[in-house]
């Protein structure tokens, strides 16, 4: 049985539920798979740490929580701090390169790449659309759920009006990941 | 939506095809002869003399200083409309911008006008412009129905503010869509916070 248990992490305000949800709606969806989603946040709306579980698989999930992710994607430093204990041995880090800095706290046999999410966000015109830039470079690199789910996905997801630059973003962080991806191969 | 997205080829409702493309300075003999060919009824309720070479110049080097972003519609290698965002890079209303249309007869009520001001509000929206106004006469209905299908409202009227060519005022609405509420609507999705969803 095929399955992935993601933790998407960062702050308030930047989207993360928002990013947790199109993956796993590609997922479940689009893309032929089960999937759950569990976020938690603070009590505040902007800038306190918040986090989504998301977990994809081939068969009906029974347990929804993730302990030991596969896969980390980190939006903020405290996250980052948080969750890379709990990473599964050999598991893959897709991280903000502005906004996170590993200084070598990786552990031992797992992969990490990282990607300017914030930076491609503010050449498209709108910082807002940094975690669509996330959840294409999450596509891009991990290959875990067909582009074009994920691209039905954000259609879905986002408000009308605002689809354009969002594809623009997806399409961004994919081609990044795409790029990318012999890194961690 | 930006300028790279360009040409676009739009379908329209009677089978044909009109490509848009933004308007280049070799255009500029095309968009004249488009202006020139319109009725004297239609350049009535336009704010400049859009004949004259003066008017293209000076039109162009707008474009060139990216004070206006003009779309032209192209059919059978001809200018068939033309739509412009005005906009002001400084001072109080740097976040306003206008949208200002113009389709040839043989080419209204086939989604044209529509596919051009859709394609204005998207990049004006990506520009990070929060609100776009319109200027319609009370008598322009179809025009009217464009515009409030993407979005904007009635905010003001101007009394018997036209004169038509027959000598008649008119009152001129300003029809307007404040675009800022669609990224709003982002920045809402994007708040991680969702007490409803527990």
């Amino acid at each position: 049985m095929a399955k992935t248990e993601i933790r998407v992490g960062g702050l308030g305000g930047q989207g993360v539920i928002l990013c947790g949800s199109i993956i796993g709606k590609a997922a479940a969806i689009y893309g032929g798979k089960h999937a759950t989603l569990i976020q938690a946040f603070g009590p505040e709306a902007r800038g306190s740490a918040c986090s989504a579980q998301v977990m994809v698989s081939d068969e009906v999930i029974g347990y929804p929580y993730v302990k030991q992710p596969d896969i980390l994607v980190l939006m903020s430093q405290d996250a980052f701090t948080q969750f890379i204990p709990q990473l599964k041995p050999g598991g893959l880090v897709l991280f903000e390169n502005e906004l996170v800095e590993p200084d070598g706290h990786i552990p031992g046999g797992s992969r990490a790449v990282g990607v300017p999410a914030t930076r491609f966000a503010e050449e498209l015109g709108r910082r807002l659309v940094l975690n669509i830039v996330m959840v294409g470079f999450f596509t891009g690199v991990t290959g875990l759920v067909p582009i074009e789910a994920v691209e039905r996905a954000v259609l879905d997801s986002v408000p009308k009006g605002t689809e354009d630059l969002n594809m623009k973003a997806l399409r961004k962080g994919y081609d990044y990941g795409r790029e990318q991806a012999h890194l961690i191969k | 939506m930006a300028l790279d997205d360009f040409p676009a080829t739009v379908a329209l409702r009677d089978g044909g095809s009109a490509t848009i493309t933004p308007l280049m300075p070799a255009c500029s003999g095309a968009l004249l002869a488009f202006y020139r060919h319109l009725p004297e009824e239609d350049r009535q309720v336009l704010r400049d003399d859009v004949t004259s070479h003066d008017w293209a110049e000076s039109f162009l080097r707008k474009v060139e200083n990216k004070e206006v972003i003009s779309l032209v519609a192209k059919a059978g290698g001809k200018v068939v409309g033309e739509a412009t965002l005005y906009r002001t890079l400084r001072g109080w209303t740097r976040h306003v911008g206008e949208i200002r249309v113009t389709v040839a007869a043989t080419f209204r009520r086939k989604g044209l006008a529509t596919a051009l001001c859709s394609a204005l509000v998207k990049i004006a929206t990506d520009l990070g412009i929060e609100k776009i106004i319109v200027q319609v006469v009370e008598n322009q209905l179809a025009a009217r129905r464009i515009f409030e299908k993407l979005g904007f409202h009635k905010e003001a009227i101007l009394p018997h503010h036209v004169m038509d060519v027959s000598g008649m005022k008119r009152d001129l609405i300003i029809l307007a869509n404040d675009v800022s509420q669609i990224w709003a609507a982002m920045e809402a999705a994007n708040q991680d916070y969702a007490p409803h969803l527990n």
